[in-house]
């Protein structure tokens, strides 16, 4: 009965640490996932402020570019099927389906935001709109943001899903089902490279 | 009381602390070898004799009963406070807690943050991250964290909802006494201790879930159960004690803030009508119940604050102990939402004049190096009105760019680059080869707005920019750091002032972003500072005179008190002796010493700038900015108002 005792009270205390074990790993792996969530709200604000923006540029536009009907609706059309995805992003940030219908509905706005620049570059009077300006100065520090706000949800995803994926806290990750997160990449379909904005 | 011994009082109350858990553990050991002593003696006298039931004597038993109780408790403890180690947003998030965005459009948020942001200004401290507990419907609040660097403010969602702009500055004002107090630190103490006492109940639980024939253990798990329990049962007395006197403390700080005892009061006033009133529905309250703003838990053994009708009568004597009914709808503010003012934003920032020319002197005679001590951690309703008017008074680019992380990086950046052409085109140069043109686009888009601030608008901006920069992943908190290096290294003629700026942002986010490389106290005595001192103190003089002969006047000036208090000289140094290389590790070994010591140094360095009697609005900041190194917040240098009776830096 000695021996067993001490083996009991040894196992009792190894039963503790791995508790403790535990419990860390756990918190560590919601303290993580809460911070890709917080990263998100920070893209949400300035993909907010962009759909704000946009329509207004429109209703700008529209004066000059009466033959170009085609364009400024598609933009519309991108604007609001991106205000969509990202409700729904918003909701549930990382979750696989959301993050790539955001980024491909973000890939597409992008898209026909480029072609509305360069086709604005072809009209010398609303280039010279004051408000014209002033929208679209708005609008490239709002993609700086953007771009900036994505990279740090990007780290903080790459940071989790590591976490996730390394033993011994994968085992963790597998008992209490902590999924993976997917990043958001948008694709500009002129240059493969996305511009890099980084101290 | 000043500043400082407020912050020995906090150092002693968290030895005092130590002692009485030193306490508490000894008895909690004596009561677990008891208990295991009493149980086996049992077990072997109902068993035969001829089976020994450990094998071992007894003194060995208690030294291994000792050794596991102690080991528990330490590594209960430890793990505890590891967990904190990141400060307050490891506490709010503890509790459920969701960050509020810097740059909310959410009217309440709004609200919040902006409070917040006026008493950051008004008190000299960074602000803080604001968290909101969007599940718990009571009016409560609470500030955790180490230091003001990585401090976290929570208020309830029913604190935001239900409170009147008054009454949630009075709440505010608050919390912030306890970040100014160092009562942060101590509480986060005492969460870990008594969780570490709190696991010899996890072990008792397991313990009693083993069975079979004759088995002593589920005994004696019962029995770690009950002393577990015990122990904890007198950390919350400690904890209780230790925090009601804090509490009342914080309250009459709170009113000094706000010069409106019935905007506090009116908060407590309608948490005592609200039915559920302060209480927090958290699994995690109890650990955390000393840190909140009002009772959390609702029962009265273990109060950790006064009772409500005492505190209120304290504010209000009129109190007749009847509480309002609270409707549910947020009142309507008297004060006009921030958005509102927007149009009417005065022209320039208020307290001071703007500073027509770069070296442009005037007289302030209303510097004294006594109000500069006795100012620190001590904001007051002018400190207060002051930050108000400096909020509307930010133009509104620059506003938005310190919500922003983007923004705000480019901010600093701004405030970095030099005022002369052709070495800002070296140091953006520079910059270009580190980093990308997005972040050249936004440091110039800010420049000029930066270039019409003066000099004293810069550190409170800072601060207001820090929340926004704490959002930045590490990678890129890393780039940042390395660009302001850049920038600074690039610039041939760095200031004392700009350097210490960045010093100041970079400082903060280290703390925030590498919690593993926190100081310690390390300093006692004056005597082995003094070559540190030296080198602040000429470095301090150079900046403030135009040449060598009078800088050593206005060093003679600071460093005869403070070689007195040293017992030995302070060395007078020549300037390629104190560049900036030097003040930085000076100042990384003063930050290092107690509160006292800093007092010393900082009554020195601001003797030294008053010295010839006309102090530069660079060398007011500069006094401001040296002081926040060494985690001492000095209030902005206002302009005494008119108002009678409110003399904020008259003579002492």
């Amino acid at each position: 009965m000695g021996i067993s005792l001490i083996f009991i009270g040894v196992v009792i205390l190894l039963g503790f640490f791995v508790l403790i074990f535990v419990i860390g790993g756990y918190n560590a792996l919601v303290t993580l996932r809460n911070r890709y969530k917080n990263a998100y709200s920070q893209i949400d604000v300035q993909l907010k402020r962009r759909y704000d923006l946009i329509p207004n540029l429109v209703e700008t536009a529209k004066g000059y570019l009466q033959h170009e009907r085609g364009t400024l609706e598609a933009v519309i059309l991108a604007r609001n099927a991106a205000v969509t995805a990202n409700t729904r992003a918003a909701r549930n940030p990382g979750d696989a389906s959301a993050m790539k219908e955001i980024s491909s509905a973000e890939s597409a706005l992008s898209g026909v935001m480029s072609r509305l620049f360069a086709l604005a570059e072809a009209y010398p009077n609303l280039k010279a709109n004051t408000t014209m300006l002033s929208l679209m100065e708005e609008l490239t520090s709002t993609e700086n943001k953007v771009s900036f706000a994505r990279q740090a949800y990007n780290d903080a995803i790459m940071i989790y899903n590591t976490r996730r994926e390394v033993f011994p806290s994968n085992v963790i990750a597998t008992t209490f089902n902590f999924g993976p997160a997917e990043l958001f990449v948008i694709e500009k379909p002129e240059q493969k490279e996305a511009p890099k904005v980084a101290f | 009381m000043d500043f400082f011994e407020r912050q020995d009082k906090a150092r002693r109350n968290t030895k005092l602390l130590v002692f009485y858990f030193s306490l508490a553990v000894l008895s909690l050991i004596l009561a677990v070898n008891i208990a295991v002593s009493l149980i086996f003696t049992g077990f072997t006298a109902a068993n035969s004799i001829d089976e020994p039931s450990i094998g071992w004597s007894r003194s060995e038993l208690l030294f291994w009963v000792t050794i596991g109780t102690l080991a528990v408790i330490l590594i209960g403890s430890v793990f505890k406070s590891l967990q904190l180690a990141r400060g307050g947003s490891a506490v709010a998030e503890l509790l459920d807690g969701r960050l509020i965005n810097s740059n909310t459009s959410d009217a309440d948020e709004r609200k919040v943050l902006n409070v917040v942001e006026e008493m950051s200004i008004a008190s000299g401290v960074p602000v803080p991250q604001v968290y909101v507990l969007d599940s718990e419907a009571g009016i409560n609040a609470f500030a955790a964290g180490h230091s003001a660097s990585d401090a976290a403010i929570s208020v309830t969602r029913g604190c935001m909802k239900m409170l009147s702009r008054d009454e949630l500055q009075g709440v505010i004002g608050h919390e912030f006494s306890h970040i100014l107090n160092g009562d942060m630190r101590v509480n986060l103490r005492l969460m870990g201790l008594v969780f570490g006492i709190l696991c010899l109940t996890v072990i008792g639980r397991i313990l009693i879930r083993t069975s079979g024939r004759k088995n002593p253990l589920p005994l004696l798990g019962l029995a770690l159960i009950i002393i577990g329990w015990a122990g904890v049962f007198f950390g919350r007395l400690i904890q209780a004690a230790v925090s009601r006197q804090r509490e009342v403390l914080a309250d009459a700080s709170a009113v000094q803030f706000t010069r409106n005892p019935s905007g506090l009061a009116g908060a407590l006033k309608k948490i005592g009508g609200l039915t559920y009133g302060s209480r927090i529905n958290s699994p995690h309250a109890e650990e955390a119940s000393h840190l909140f703003f009002a009772d959390g838990l609702g029962d009265s053994l273990f109060a950790t604050h006064p009772p409500l009708v005492e505190r209120i009568r304290a504010l209000d004597p009129s109190f007749d102990g009847g509480f309002p009914r609270v409707i549910q709808e947020r009142p309507s503010d008297v004060s006009p939402a921030p958005g509102a003012t927007q149009l009417s934003r005065p022209p320039q920032i208020p307290g001071r004049p703007l500073v027509q020319a770069e070296g442009d002197r005037f007289a302030a005679p209303f510097i004294s190096q006594h109000a500069v001590i006795a100012n620190i951690g001590q904001a007051t309703t002018q400190h207060l009105r002051y930050a108000v008017d400096f909020h509307h008074a930010i133009p509104p680019a620059l506003e938005a760019a310190s919500r922003d992380p983007l923004g705000a990086g480019a901010l600093v950046c701004a405030f970095l680059l030099a005022s002369e052409p052709s070495t800002r085109r070296k140091q953006l140069e520079d910059l270009d080869r580190a980093t990308s043109e997005a972040i050249r686009d936004e440091i110039m888009r800010v420049w000029p707005d930066t270039q019409s601030m003066p000099p004293q608008a810069k550190i409170p901006l800072v601060d207001l920019a820090l929340p926004a920069l704490r959002r930045l992943s590490r990678q890129q908190f890393e780039q940042f750091r390395a660009a302001t290096e850049t920038l600074v290294a690039s610039n041939t003629e760095t200031d004392l002032f700009v350097y210490m700026l960045r010093k100041i942002v970079v400082r903060h986010l280290e703390t925030y972003f590498f919690p593993e490389q926190r100081r310690v106290t390390q300093f006692y005595a004056l005597r082995p500072l003094a070559p540190d001192c030296g080198v602040l103190l000429s470095a301090t003089a150079y900046a403030g005179q135009e040449n060598a002969t009078k800088a050593y006047a206005a060093f003679g000036q600071g460093a005869e008190s403070l070689s007195r208090a040293a017992r030995s000289e302070i060395p007078w140094l020549p300037p390629d002796q104190c560049d900036l290389s030097h003040i930085d590790a000076a100042l990384a070994r003063l930050s290092q010493a107690v509160p006292q010591i800093k007092k010393n140094v900082l009554n020195a360095c601001a003797q030294t700038v008053v010295a010839d009697g006309v102090i530069q609005e660079g060398e007011a900041e500069l006094l401001r900015a040296i002081a926040d190194t060494l985690d001492c917040p000095v209030p902005p240098f206002v302009q005494p108002h008119e108002e009678a009776g409110a003399p904020v830096l008259g003579q002492d």
